[in-house]
This record gives C-alpha cells, structure tokens and sequence, in this order.
C-alpha cells in the first residue's frame, strides 16, 4: 500500500509537471465556468440557477478530461516511449500500474473539480450540495468508469499523439451530448436520448441529483459500477506493454 | 563456481523468422558474461526469453533455479535488467525514480544509499530527461540494482555514449560485479567485451559460434584481438 502511495505521489507530479495535461484538467474546465456564467446566474427551465447546474456539470466535464484524454495519453506515451518495456521487466504488475494511473488522474480531476467549486462559491454564489455523501460517491464513481474507460484507451493505443486525437474525438461528443457542457435541460428530446446510451450521461445526472439534494438512483450509480468492471477487466486482458 | 542462468538448446521464432536456434550456454556466478554478436544475431532475443519477458518455442532454461516465462513473479523480484531502449518519463526525478523502483521489490536496497554508492546523490532533483547519457546510464544501473538483484541484465547499455563515459560506465560495471551480482552484457563492441568479460558467447544468426574467455576465443581462431577474432568467427567483414 505504501508502495502505490508512492508511485501515485510520483505519478501526479509527472502529470502536473507537464503543462499540456495541467492547462486541460485545471484551467481549460475554469475558462468554461466563466464562460458559461458570463452572461449572468439565470436560472434555468425547472428553476435551477445556472451556477448550481454548471459546476457539477463541469466536475464530471474535468473528471472526462483528466481520465479521457490525459490518462490514455500517459500510458501511450510511456509505451511509445518504452517507459513500460522498463517497467515490465520490475515485478510492477498491470493492475499495479493501471490502479496508479488511475488514482494519479483522478487525483488530478480532484483538483480540477475543487478549483471549479472554490470559483463557484467565491465569484458566482454556488449553493453547497445538499446531499454531500451522494455527490462524492456519485463523482467517484463517475471516475472509476470513465477511468475505466481511459485505460482501456491508454492500453490499445500506441502512441501519444495518437492517443490525445482519440481521447479528444472520444471526450467533446460525449460531454456535449451528456449534459456535461450544455444543462440537459436546454438539450432538444433527440440529443438527451443520443446522450443517456454514452457512458458519461449517468455520472452527470447522478452528480446533479446529489447537487440538488437527491439521492442518486441505484440504477445509475449500478450501470456506472457495470462500466467499470467491463471496461476496466478488458483494459487489463488487452493491455500491452 | 555454480551456474546460475543454464540454456540448452533454446529456440526462439518471429513471423520473420528463427531468432534463437538452439543456444546452448552456462553463465556462473560472480561473472561478467559477454553476449555479442552482429545486429539481428538473436541476442535481445536470448536476454528477453532469459529475464521472462518472451516465450521461448523450444528447450530449457533456467535462470536462478527457475523458468523465466513460468516462474517470473518469482524471478523478477532477484533479477535487474535494463532493456534496449528502454526509458523513464523526462519529467521524473532521479531521486523519485530510485524510490519508485525500489517499491516495487519485496526486499528492495535502501535507494539513498544505492544513490550515494551510484555517485547520483548530487543529482537527486534533476529530472531525466536534463541528464546526459552517461548519466542516464548510471542512473539505469542504479536502477537495475535497487531491488538488490542476484543477476543483472544490461543489453547495449554504452551504445550511444561517448568514449569516456563508456569507459565510466565500465568501471561501474565492475563495480557490480565486485559486490558480488552476477552480470549478464549484452554489446557488439568487442573492444568492450574484451575488457569487460570473464567469458563471453559469441552469436550469430541465432546460434553460438564461440563461448569462452577472451584469451581463449582469440587463440581459438589464432587472431591477434578479440575484433579479429570476432570476424573469424562471424565470418563478416568490415564493410
């Protein structure tokens, strides 16, 4: 144990060193904020204030950055970069370094998520959530299946920039039609049912749901649970080194 | 003195081809065992089948009394290696590397005092991809030796260096080898093997065409070096 506390310390750091992965985890999400909050706090259709309905909108837009885009990239990186042939001849296992990788990124989404609150609440009046125990799970499970997913990413692709175009052409649709950059509520009927089937969606509503108060519906928090497992079994039984 | 790595008649194929063919070799404890051989001759080949990373088709091996491929949890806590090519993150320290590797070992060395003894303490901050070769190489031994190996395997580790610090990194090499790991080298420089080896295997298209000391490769086929002796056996010339 505290052998991957170490690795996932020195894993962070790599990531936050490299100013690519900090400028999209960190500060492209805060652009967002402001961006969608220039043009004033409106509420929206059902009466939500546009804050309360972005910022956790925005957690889980940070949380497919961090584990979408950064997380495949890294480990495509290291394989093109033959940093996992060096690793591979260590007794550092797969699971070891997939459980690192993702731990590192979504400590990186953490950061991400807690910039956008502290902006929130300083610069825009964010409401605190109502339901705090429901969002946390709701958002760690949000990042455990698209950390899933990234690493089943990271483990086919063979090389970095390969990996960032695909991380990219996987994370602006999905968070576009997942309510994750535009509220669901202003999304037209055909665009939401496109969204629901993307495995983003259930994060998303889950965060809002626990935001507002709610508690998030089994059934979501059990498809993210299913995302997990089969992403991240077939992330292990493809990976290369 | 007793064998520690025993190969009898290990084959290897690719879709290309037949890499290894039937290898037949002894390395013993406490030595520096030389494997050289033209480009393509089958010797990353030998070093992968024998640190568990490949599969062999055909013959037996053992390594430390185990099978790499089989046993290799096992055996990849005792060995060291630094493949070709084989890299860390540019963005990582040299200290936070030793720490990482160490980590991962059962009964790891203590990394600061691998750093010291390594000459890398003044190093610590920088990050790897600041060093310079030679440092990187140090740095790469350092690495191979952290989780306190029995056998360490180091393929083309000078390749790429210039001349001094190829000569630094074979003083560290014997340095190894005078704390008492067995070290397995893979190289095409003869003049290095020549220094370097107790004994080395001479490989080419897949088979050994020599094994012995230097001294005695070079009166096996009456050459004057073991360069020479190398091209007799190769039966290659320099272009």
């Amino acid at each position: 144990m505290k052998g991957l506390a170490n690795v996932v310390a020195v894993e962070l750091k790599l990531i936050v060193r490299d100013p690519m992965s900090a400028f999209f985890a960190l500060v492209f999400p805060a652009i967002m904020l402001w961006v969608k909050l220039r043009g004033g706090n409106k509420p929206l259709r059902g009466g939500t204030p546009l804050i309360d309905a972005t910022v956790p909108m925005l957690t889980v837009f940070v949380i497919g950055l961090a584990t979408l885009v950064v997380l495949p990239a890294t480990l495509a990186h290291y394989r093109e970069r033959r940093v996992l042939k060096r690793l591979r001849a260590t007794p550092a296992s797969r699971a070891m370094l997939f459980g690192a990788q993702w731990a590192a990124h979504m400590l990186l989404a953490v950061l991400g998520s807690a910039l956008l609150i502290v902006i929130g609440l300083v610069a825009f009046g964010l409401t605190a959530p109502a339901n705090v125990v429901g969002v946390l799970v709701a958002w760690l499970l949000g990042a455990l299946s698209l950390g899933s997913i990234g690493l089943l990413l990271g483990a086919l692709v063979p090389t970095g920039r390969a990996a960032t175009v695909i991380g990219l052409a996987v994370f602006f649709p999905m968070v576009f039609l997942s309510g994750a950059m535009i509220p669901r509520e202003t999304m037209s009927g055909s665009m939401r049912a496109i969204g629901d089937l993307l495995p983003m969606a259930p994060a998303v509503q889950a965060v809002r749901d626990g935001w507002a108060g709610g508690a998030p519906s089994p059934l979501t928090l059990g498809v993210m649970v299913a995302i997990s497992i089969v992403a991240g079994g077939l992330a292990l039984r493809t990976f290369r080194w | 003195m007793t064998a520690i790595i025993e190969i009898n008649e290990l084959s290897k194929s690719y879709k290309a081809g037949k890499a290894v063919d039937g290898v037949t070799l002894t390395v013993r404890r406490g030595e520096i065992f030389g494997i050289a051989g033209p480009n393509g001759a089958g010797k990353t080949t030998l070093v992968e089948c024998a640190s568990g990373l490949r599969r062999p088709d055909g013959g037996t091996l053992r390594v430390l009394g185990l099978d790499p491929y089989d046993d290799r949890r096992a055996l990849l806590q005792r060995i060291g290696a630094q493949l070709q090519e084989a890299a860390l993150p540019d963005a990582i320290k040299v200290g936070e590397a030793l720490r990482m590797y160490a980590s991962f070992y059962d009964k790891p060395a203590d990394w600061r005092a691998v750093m010291d003894e390594w000459g890398l303490a003044d190093r610590r901050r920088a990050r790897f991809g600041n060093l310079s070769g030679g440092w990187k190489q140090r740095l790469f031994i350092a690495l191979a030796l952290v989780g306190n190996p029995e056998v360490v395997f180091l393929d083309e580790l000078t390749t790429g260096l210039d001349p001094a610090a190829r000569r630094t990194t074979w003083g560290l090499i014997r340095e190894m080898r005078g704390r008492g790991v067995t070290v397995v080298l893979v190289t095409h420089f003869m003049d290095e093997a020549e220094t370097l080896c107790d004994r080395l295997a001479i490989v080419d298209r897949g088979r050994v065409v020599a094994e012995g000391s230097p001294r005695e490769l070079i009166a096996e086929v009456g050459a004057d070096s073991l360069e020479n002796a190398y091209f007799a056996l190769t039966e290659r010339e320099m272009a």
